[in-house]
This record gives C-alpha cells, structure tokens and sequence, in this order.
C-alpha cells in the first residue's frame, strides 16, 4: 500500500485502482476530493439537507461496494453522480408512496398542467453576476414539484438524454419532455418574478 | 399534429434531440411560423441560463465525521455479508452437526436407560396364600402371577425368549 502523503498527491485513476485493491485510504481521499459534488447533486433533487447528507453517504457506501464495475467509460464523479441520482429517485418513489402527488392529482381533475403555462422570455441580467443568478435559479427550482425539478436536475445538471431519464424515472419519453417543457417554463416565470421584485427588470 | 405536438418537437430541436428530416421540416416550418420562432429563442434562452447553474454547496458536516459515518457503515455492511456468505470452518461444522446429534444421543440413551430400569407397575396387589407366584426355570426370563380371587394371571415375558406354543401353553396352564 502507498504511504499517505501518495494518497493526496496521487491521481485519480491510481487511487479508484488503489481502492478497488481494498486501499480504504485511497478511497477515502476520493470521498475527500468529491463528497460536496456528490451532496449538491442530491440536495439538488431532494431539496432537503438531512436527506441529502444521507443519501450521498449510502452512495459512498454502494460505490465502496461495486468499484469493481467501475471500468471507466465515463469519469468516477461521473459514475458516483449516477449513484447518488438513483438513490434519489428511489427515495422520491419511496416518498410518492406514502403521499398522494399534487401535480398528479390536478392532471386526474382538469388535464395537464403543463398545457395551462404560457412561455416567457427570460433575458440575462447586466448587473447580475452569475453566482446571484445561479442563487435565483436554486430558489426558482425549489418551488418545483418533485418531478418536474427531477427532469430539470437530470436533464440540465446531470446531463441525460431524454431516453435516459424516461428509464430512471419509469415513464414514457413523452412524458419526460412534458414535464421539462413545464418545468422550464416555470422556472421562466418564477425567474421573471424575482428579477421584478429586485427592480432588475420592467 | 396538435400545438403541444409542435412545441415539443421545438424544445428537442432546442436540446439536440430532434435530428434528421424531422429537424429539418420542423426548421422550414419555423421560418414561416412567428410563434414557433419565439418559443424556440424562449427556449434558447432558459437554457444558456440553466448551464452550469447548479448552486455549488458545502456539506453541512465535518469531512471527518462524513468519511467516519461513511467507513463505519461500510465495516458494518461487510461484516453482515461476511456472517451471510462465510462458509463453515471447521469449528463451526462441528457446533451446527455434533452438537445436534450429541443432544440426539443424550435423548436416546436416556430413554434406553428409563426402560432398562422400568420395573413391572406396582398393581397393589399384596401377595397372600390364596395366590400364587411362578417363576420360569431360570427365573430371569419369564414371570407369572395368579390371583385365585379375580381369576387373573399376568404373564411377564422377555421379547427376548423363544415363545415356543408348547412352552407357552405350559405357562398359562
């Protein structure tokens, strides 16, 4: 085994290589390096700090557990990203079934929301630096439902092709670009909502 | 093909995921179609505001604490699946069969031995000179009892003995 101070110095091909021998420091220099990825990534589904903290934690666990299917194709945040969204998706599934969906419940009653939203156009702010944009669209995305903050995550952050989302969330194509179609142009609004309160725009 | 139709259509040509001819009609279509147009720079544009706009986030807890909860609960679960999956040592194989099978044997040498001790039942019958006691030759084998009173006789015989019917018919005349 390599000597710690080769652990912080070390690559990050030769420490999943490490880990996968069974080095628990070499992983643990790995959590190190990616465990606020991780979080954000879950905190940007479940929009809720506990949850988020033990969610990435089992995540670390899994991937501990199944490094050996870790052949590279794509990068390892990459792969632990996946992790941590599966496991999110089967909390909001676990959650879906003790309570009944709100948006779900409008569509039974009056149709699909989504085809009750007119498009705004959002323009980029001078004066508005990118951090307090990225801090707007954060707020803007926690008054999403579940569902439709999901596809936004997915699609968006963690950078899934339509058919990939339909397969992780269990429903159709159609479905998915329903619900990004809906979710984008609430977040237009919600965004254009805040920008007028701050006096940013007309 | 419905307005919902072509705006979805209009937000995968938007995303990359609408290509070849149907890209390509949905374009000449576009050029003619002001709302279409508008819908697909609304689009464009909530995009370029969405890229790379997750809030980057500290983990609200010590890097310590975090890697401690994660390393226990990793010995935790390996140590589970090492108790499911690890194979009988020899020590083990001993406890799961020979323990079993000494306690079966307890169990049957003890009934062994109740049976070897288990004396005729006490009939509270009191021997007087009305009755009579026989015993065979041997004395071992066989035992008879005669009550004149309730005209009983109670043959106690050994499976072990050769019941011959003319030695038998000795007996309980």
């Amino acid at each position: 085994m390599p000597e710690e101070p080769a652990h912080s110095s070390a690559e990050e091909p030769q420490l999943v290589e490490w880990a996968k021998a069974g080095d628990m420091q070499a992983f643990e220099e790995l959590v190190s390096r990616h465990r606020d990825r991780i979080y954000v990534r879950a905190y940007s589904i479940m929009r809720n700090e506990d949850l988020a903290v033990d969610l990435s934690q089992n995540a670390w666990v899994k991937a501990w557990q199944r490094l050996d299917q870790f052949h590279g194709e794509a990068s390892f945040p990459t792969w632990l990203s996946r992790i941590v969204t599966n496991l999110c998706l089967d909390e909001l599934r676990r959650q879906k079934r003790a309570r009944m969906d709100s948006i779900e419940a409008m569509e039974e009653s009056t149709g699909p929301v989504e085809n009750r939203l007119e498009m705004e156009t959002v323009d980029p702010v001078e004066g508005l630096s990118r951090e307090e944009l990225r801090e707007r669209i954060d707020a803007a995305l926690a008054k999403l439902s579940d569902k439709h903050r999901t596809v936004v995550v997915l699609y968006e952050f963690e950078q899934l092709e339509y058919r990939e989302i339909a397969e992780k969330m269990g429903t159709s194509i159609g479905t998915v670009m329903s619900r990004l179609f809906y979710a984008r142009k609430r977040l237009a609004i919600l965004l254009k909502e805040t920008l007028k309160r701050d006096g940013l725009i007309e | 093909m419905n307005e919902n139709e072509n705006e979805l259509k209009v937000q995968a040509l938007v995303d990359g995921e609408l290509t070849g001819a149907e890209a390509e009609a949905l374009r000449e279509r576009m050029e003619t179609d002001d709302r279409l147009r508008e819908l697909h720079a609304q689009l464009t544009a909530v995009r370029g505001l969405m890229a790379g706009a997750e809030l980057p986030r500290a983990l609200p807890e010590l890097g310590d604490f975090h890697w401690n909860q994660i390393s226990e609960a990793i010995r935790r679960e390996e140590r589970q699946t090492k108790r499911v999956a690890r194979p009988a040592s020899g020590a083990n194989w001993l406890l799961r069969w020979v323990t079993p099978l000494v306690g079966m044997g307890c169990i049957l040498l003890l009934f062994t031995s109740l049976s070897r001790h288990n004396e005729p039942p006490d009939l509270g019958i009191r021997l007087v000179s009305d009755h009579e006691l026989e015993l065979s030759a041997d004395e071992i084998d066989v035992m008879t009892f005669n009550t004149g009173d309730d005209n009983i006789s109670i043959v106690w015989l050994d499976i072990s003995i050769d019941l011959r019917p003319d030695s038998l018919q000795l007996w309980l005349d």
